[in-house]
C-alpha cells in the first residue's frame, strides 16, 4: 500500500509537469480551452495527495510501525489524536500536508464558476505556474522527503512524540500555517497569469481570488497567534514571541501578505499599483517557501533544532527562480495608463506608507534572521558569526509596528485623494490619542514605544467605533474590516503592556508558606503526585490572593513521560484574567521539600488572544460580502 | 505635472522613513548584536569578547554535576564538530526540561577569572519535530 502511495506522489509529479508543459505548448496556438492534461493533472493532484494523506493518516491511526515515519514520531501509548497530529510532526509529513493544502485549494478553485469564466490564455498561464509548484512538491516528496519509506524490520513500538509537541497547540498550529501558505498559491499564480495576459476581457484576479486571499490570510494569522499562545504556555520557549528564526519565518509571509492586501485596495478601487500588488502576492508564496528553506536547511541556528532533510538546496533554487520570474512578469505587466498616486496626505498615501512599513518590517526581520549567515560570509567563517538578540528586534521592529498602528488610527479619516473626511471625528480621535498618552505618562508608564502603540491602539478602537455612526461604516464589509483592525489594536495593546510591564519572580516555598509578588500573595497549599496517560506528575497547588481576597488556584505540574524518562517537563498553569494574568510553573523540588516556582504577572496578555481570534475569524465573514463593495468608503 | 510633484513627495517621505529606520537599526545593531560561536571559536577569542557572545555546543556526559536543589549545573560544553575543544560552564537558574548529556545547548554569559564560563542563560535546542536524530544519538 505504501508503494501505491509513493506511486501516487510520483504520478502527481509527472502529470503536473506534463500538464505545465502542455499548457505552455497550448499558449502557442489560440485555443480557448485550457489543456485537458493540465486540468486533469490539477484534479488528479488533489485526489492523489488526499489519498496519500489518507494512507499516512491510516498508518498513524493503526500504529503501523513498518512505516519509518510512523515509528519515528509515535508510539503505542500516545492517545489517538496525538498520533494523528504526528502527521505534521516531521518534515516529510508536513511537506505532504502543505502539498495537500495547495492541491485542495487548487481543486476548489478549478471547480468554481469564476475559473471557467477566465479567458483561455490566462488559464494556460495559471496552469503553468500552478502545476510547476505542484510538480515541485511532487519532486520533494518522492526524493528528499518521502513520508512512505518502509523498514523491513518493523519495531515493536515507536520512539514516541516529543512531549513538547503533546499540546493542543500542536493539533492546529502547523496545519493552519500550511493551509494559509497553500491558500496564497492560488492568488499568486492567478496574478502572474493575468499579468501576462493584460488585454483579456475578464474578471480581475483580485476579485476572482479574493476568497482565497482572505481565507489564507485568516488561517495564517490563526496559525501564528496559536503558535504564540503555545509558546507562551510552554516554559522555555521564551514567552509568546522570542524572535526565534522559526517564529520569524512564519511572520515574514504574513507581513508581505498584509502589505499585498493593502496595495490590493489601491489596485481594485483606484487602479493604481497593480503591478506592485501582483508582485507582492507572488512574493507571499515565495516567502513561504523561503521561510521553509530557512528553518529546514540548517543555515540558521535556532532554539528549535531542525535537521537538514536535504530539501534546502532545491528550495533555495526554487525560491530564487520564482523571485526573478515574478518580478519580471510584474514589471512587464505594468499598466502604463494607471493614474498617478494622490498626495501623501491622502488615504492612498497612507496605504502606501502602511505597505512600506510592513515590507520594511519583513525585510528587516529577514535580514536580521539571516544575519549570522551574512556575517559568517564576510568574516570568511574564521571569526565566527554575529547574531542579533531579541533586544535588537524589540528595539527596531516594535517602533515600526507602533507606527503602523498609528497610521491605522488616522487613515480612515482621510479622503482617497487627500484632505480630511470628517474633521470633527478626526479631532476626537487625535484627542483620544493624546489624552491616552498623557494619562499613561502620569500613571508612570513612560516607555515611548508602548506609550505610542497603546495610545494608537485605543485611538483605532475609538475611531472605528465612531465609524459605526456612519451608514458606510455599517455595511458588512466595513464592519468586518473594522473587526480585523480592532483585533490588530487589541494585539498592540496586549503586547504594549504584557511585554515591558511583565513582572516575574522565582519563589521557593514549603507547604503552607507564602510569598509576595507585587501586590499578590502566593501560598503553597499542598504538593502532590499523581499519574496521567503516559506520564507521572508532581503538582504544586498555589493559592493566589490579592489584598487578602482569594483570587483562585494555580496548579502547575512537573511531568515525567514514560517514553522520555530522563527528562522532566513543566506544565505551566495560568489564572485567567483580562487584566493581570498570573502564570506559574513548577521548576524543582529538593529533598527538604522546598518547592521552587516561577510566577509571573502578565498584564493584558489575554487581549493578544482576543485580538488574534478576531484576525482569524472575521475574514471568513467577509467571504460573502463581495457584492456591496462598490459603494463603500473604508480603509 | 501633478504626477511629478507627488513622486517627489513620496521619495522624500521614503527617504525620511528610511533615515528613521536607519537610526533605529544603528542603535539596534550596537546594542543587540552578539557573536555566535561554537566552542572552538570561543576558545580562540579574547575572554573579554565572550561577554557578548552566544555559545553553541553539546553537553558532555563527563563532569556533569547538579546541586541538590537542581538549580545549579556545572558541565563541559563540547564543540559539536571537534570534540577535543571543551569549555567548563556553570549555570544557576531554571535548568531547561530537556537539559541532559548530549543535548545541544546555547549559553550566554561571561568567563570568570578561573576560566569557568558563568552562563546567565542556558537554552536547550528543543529536540524538535523535524529532528529525530538528536534523540537516537543520545541513546534514548
Amino acid at each position: 500500500m505504501y508503494t501505491f502511495a509513493f506511486l501516487l506522489l510520483a504520478a502527481t509529479m509527472c502529470l503536473a509537469l506534463l500538464g505545465a508543459g502542455a499548457s505552455l505548448v497550448a499558449l502557442g496556438r489560440p485555443a480557448a480551452r485550457p489543456s485537458r492534461i493540465a486540468e486533469a493533472a490539477g484534479l488528479f493532484a488533489a485526489v492523489a495527495l488526499s489519498a496519500a494523506s489518507g494512507i499516512l493518516t491510516r498508518a498513524l491511526a493503526f500504529s503501523d510501525f513498518s512505516v519509518i515515519y510512523v515509528a519515528d514520531y509515535t508510539d503505542r501509548a500516545l492517545p489517538l489524536f496525538y498520533r494523528l497530529t504526528a502527521f505534521w510532526a516531521g518534515q516529510p509529513g508536513s511537506l505532504l500536508f502543505w502539498a495537500f493544502s495547495v492541491a485542495l485549494c487548487g481543486a476548489i478553485f478549478q471547480l468554481t464558476p469564476a475559473y471557467s469564466r477566465l479567458s483561455g490564455t490566462t488559464r494556460h498561464w495559471y496552469w503553468v505556474f500552478y502545476l510547476t509548484i505542484i510538480g515541485f512538491f511532487g519532486l520533494l516528496l518522492t526524493t528528499w522527503s518521502n513520508p512512505f519509506l518502509v523498514s523491513h524490520t518493523a519495531p515493536a513500538d515507536g520512539s514516541g512524540l516529543n512531549p513538547l509537541l503533546q499540546n493542543p497547540g500542536m493539533i492546529f498550529h502547523p496545519p493552519l500555517l500550511f493551509l494559509g501558505y497553500g491558500g496564497f498559491v492560488i492568488p499568486g499564480c492567478l496574478a502572474l497569469a493575468q499579468s501576462l495576459n493584460p488585454a483579456a476581457d475578464e474578471a480581475r484576479w483580485t476579485s476572482v481570488s479574493r476568497p482565497f486571499m482572505l481565507a489564507a490570510w485568516a488561517l495564517l494569522s490563526a496559525g501564528i497567534v496559536l503558535g504564540a499562545w503555545w509558546a507562551y504556555m510552554e516554559l522555555g520557549w521564551g514567552g509568546y514571541w522570542a524572535w526565534d528564526p522559526v517564529e520569524n519565518a512564519s511572520l515574514i509571509p504574513w507581513l508581505i501578505a498584509t502589505a499585498a492586501l493593502h496595495t490590493m485596495l489601491l489596485a481594485t478601487r483606484r487602479n493604481k499599483l497593480g503591478a506592485t500588488t501582483v508582485f507582492l502576492v507572488a512574493l507571499t508564496t515565495i516567502s513561504a517557501f523561503f521561510a521553509t528553506y530557512l528553518v529546514r536547511s540548517g543555515v540558521v541556528q535556532s532554539v528549535h533544532a531542525f535537521g537538514d532533510g536535504g530539501v534546502g538546496n532545491p528550495l533555495l533554487v526554487f525560491v530564487l527562480a520564482g523571485l526573478v520570474l515574478s518580478a519580471w512578469i510584474a514589471i512587464k505587466g505594468r499598466d502604463p495608463q494607471a493614474p498617478a498616486l494622490s498626495g501623501l496626505e491622502s488615504r492612498e498615501g497612507f496605504l502606501v506608507v502602511t505597505a512600506w512599513l510592513l515590507l520594511l518590517l519583513a525585510g528587516i526581520i529577514l535580514v536580521a534572521t539571516m544575519w549570522p549567515v551574512f556575517t559568517a560570509l564576510f568574516s570568511g567563517g574564521e571569526q565566527g558569526s554575529m547574531g542579533l538578540t531579541a533586544g535588537f528586534y524589540n528595539r527596531v521592529c516594535l517602533p515600526l509596528f507602533a507606527a503602523t498602528v498609528a497610521l491605522l488610527a488616522i487613515c480612515p479619516w482621510l479622503r482617497w485623494d487627500g484632505g480630511l473626511r470628517r474633521k470633527a471625528f478626526f479631532i476626537a480621535v487625535i484627542a483620544v490619542l493624546a489624552g491616552w498618552m498623557g494619562g499613561l505618562w502620569f500613571a508612570e508608564y513612560r516607555l515611548p514605544t508602548p506609550l505610542l502603540a497603546s495610545a494608537a491602539a485605543v485611538a483605532v478602537l475609538f475611531g472605528h467605533g465612531l465609524m459605526l455612526t456612519e451608514p458606510a461604516g455599517r455595511t458588512r464589509n466595513a464592519l468586518c474590516v473594522a473587526g480585523i483592525h480592532a483585533g490588530v489594536a487589541l494585539i498592540a495593546l496586549g503586547i504594549a503592556f504584557s511585554g515591558p510591564y511583565k513582572t516575574e519572580k522565582d519563589l521557593i516555598l514549603k507547604q503552607g508558606e507564602s510569598a509576595q509578588l507585587g501586590s499578590y500573595t502566593v501560598t503553597l497549599n499542598r504538593v502532590m503526585v499523581g499519574e496521567g496517560p503516559g506520564y507521572q506528575f508532581l503538582e504544586g497547588e498555589l493559592g493566589i490572593s490579592l489584598d487578602g481576597k482569594p483570587l483562585g488556584i494555580l496548579a502547575p505540574q512537573r511531568r515525567i513521560y514514560d517514553k522520555w524518562s530522563r527528562m522532566q517537563f513543566a506544565e505551566a498553569a495560568t489564572l485567567f484574567s483580562p487584566g493581570n494574568e498570573l502564570y506559574a510553573s513548577l521548576l524543582a523540588i529538593d529533598e527538604q521539600e522546598n518547592v521552587q516556582f516561577r510566577v509571573s504577572v502578565n498584564p493584558l496578555v489575554n487581549w493578544i488572544w482576543f485580538g488574534g481570534t478576531l484576525l482569524s475569524v472575521v475574514p471568513f465573514l467577509m467571504l460573502g460580502a463581495r457584492r456591496a463593495r462598490k459603494t463603500e468608503e473604508e480603509c | 505635472m501633478a504626477k511629478k510633484t507627488n513622486t517627489s513627495i513620496y521619495i522624500a517621505a521614503l527617504i525620511l522613513l528610511l533615515a528613521g529606520v536607519g537610526a533605529l537599526l544603528y542603535t539596534g545593531f550596537s546594542e543587540g548584536s552578539v557573536y555566535f560561536l561554537n566552542v572552538k571559536e570561543a576558545l580562540a577569542m579574547p575572554p573579554e569578547k565572550l561577554a557578548s557572545a552566544r555559545l553553541f555546543g553539546t553537553v558532555s556526559g563527563q563532569e556533569l554535576a547538579r546541586t541538590e536543589d537542581g538549580r545549579t549545573v556545572t558541565f563541559r560544553l563540547v564543540d559539536k564538530d571537534s570534540p577535543s575543544h571543551t569549555l567548563p560552564v556553570t549555570y544557576t537558574g531554571v535548568v531547561p526540561d530537556t537539559f541532559k548529556p548530549g543535548a545541544e545547548v546555547i549559553v550566554e554569559g561571561s568567563p570568570q577569572s578561573d576560566g569557568v564560563f558563568r552562563a546567565a542563560t542556558l537554552m536547550t535546542k528543543c529536540p524538535s519535530k523535524y529532528q529525530k536524530e538528536n534523540r537516537e544519538k543520545n541513546g534514548l
